[in-house]
């Protein structure tokens, strides 16, 4: 055999080595990660294939188990139950909170509804007395829409008067409650 | 009705019923999911923050806010990890509010973020075995506290609450493959912190 054709069969012996320990070191990359159930099946896989023949990976990988299942036992701190007591009675409070947002929203919306329905409903009769007797007061009711228009803010503003009153009397109440 | 979700063998089935009801406004419910909850969301919250009186305030804060939201929570979705991201974004922005440096920066040495009272493996047939094991749990929970939030959290999801990496790219709103540098970096560090305070130690089971 020719020197050369040694110094060839060195180098690709050395190109081997290489590759090898490169293998290896993106191979010992995962070990952290396939103790922690953290790989893909591809990655899995390679690994398996690694570990059948190198012994320092799967003893490493055996350390990182022992790391991983120390951390799985570590104790569990507890919750004090004073906590647990008053967190319960403080999201009990604001669960009864919320839902009685939730009510007034529904019964506010149901008084909006009814406000216009009586609105609609006894603009007729409104109407019909603006014609006779409200006549002379001339309130311009007898022209349809300026005086539909003056009618529902009469409403309005009367309901809104009474409504504030009324918020303003509940949160006094909330205040000394 | 809170005993339901105690009865009932298979965890989840109780869960969802729990969930409805807390939907509903139900307070009972809230009874079931706070027991069923409580030391699990207060020890990620302590792994998070480390000062216990920090994790108690947060906790109840959680459960306010699940009380608030629970409207908007999609049944579809895993509640656990809704729960978690919930507590998670509370804690974070405290952290962010008064300690942003502790977001970056690993903290300096005070591991004792953990209450007296924390249990004990029963498993260890001996009191030397189990002076062992309360040794190295103390050097791993030591060296727990001492990474930065981001893998202390990222470790207490995937090894404490055994949660999917899925699931906790989920609650961290994270790629997956963050997720996966994360815990590899975290599990890291962990080796090099245990190496330091006792050579020869960190695989040790």
């Amino acid at each position: 055999m020719s020197p050369r054709d040694e110094d060839k069969r060195e180098e690709s012996r050395g190109k081997l080595r290489d590759a090898k320990m490169n293998e290896h070191e993106s191979m010992r990359e995962l070990l952290a990660l396939a103790a922690a159930g953290a790989l893909d099946e591809d990655e899995q896989r390679k690994l398996g294939r690694h570990l059948a023949e190198c012994s320092a990976c799967s003893a490493e990988l055996d350390a990182w188990r022992g790391l991983a299942a120390s951390l799985k036992r570590l104790p569990t701190p507890q919750a004090p139950s004073m906590l647990v007591e008053r967190t319960r009675s403080r999201v009990a409070l604001e669960l009864a909170a919320i839902a009685e947002r939730r009510k007034s929203y529904w019964v506010m919306a149901f008084l909006v509804l009814f406000s216009w329905t009586v609105t609609l409903v006894t603009w007729p009769v409104v109407r019909l007395l603006s014609g006779g007797v409200l006549s002379w007061l001339d309130l311009g009711f007898n022209q349809t829409w300026f005086g539909l228009a003056g009618y529902t803010a009469l409403g309005w503003v009367t309901a809104g008067v009474a409504g504030a009153v009324l918020s303003l009397k509940r949160r006094r109440e909330g205040r000394f409650a | 009705m809170g005993h339901a979700a105690v009865l009932s063998w298979e965890g989840g089935v109780g869960l969802d019923s729990d969930v409805a009801r807390l939907r509903r406004g139900d307070p009972q419910a809230l009874e079931a999911l706070l027991s069923r909850y409580q030391h699990r969301l207060y020890r990620y919250l302590l792994r998070l923050v480390r000062e216990p009186a920090l994790a108690e305030d947060l906790f109840q804060q959680t459960w306010l806010r699940v009380a608030e939201r629970i409207q908007r929570f999609d049944p579809s979705r895993n509640f656990d990890a809704w729960l978690f991201s919930v507590a998670r974004n509370l804690a974070i922005d405290h952290l962010r509010r008064y300690r942003p440096e502790s977001l970056d920066e690993p903290a300096a040495g005070d591991p004792s973020g953990e209450p007296r009272q924390a249990r004990l493996a029963a498993d260890g047939p001996s009191a030397l075995d189990r002076l062992l094991d309360q040794e190295r749990a103390g050097l791993v929970a030591g060296a727990l506290a001492d990474l930065p939030v981001i893998y202390r959290e990222i470790l207490s999801l995937r090894f404490e609450e055994e949660m999917k990496l899925e699931e906790i790219a989920g609650v961290l709103e994270l790629p997956l493959s963050t997720v996966k540098t994360r815990l590899r970096r975290g599990l890291d560090g962990m080796k090099r912190k245990i190496e330091t305070r006792s050579p020869g130690q960190w695989g040790l089971a």
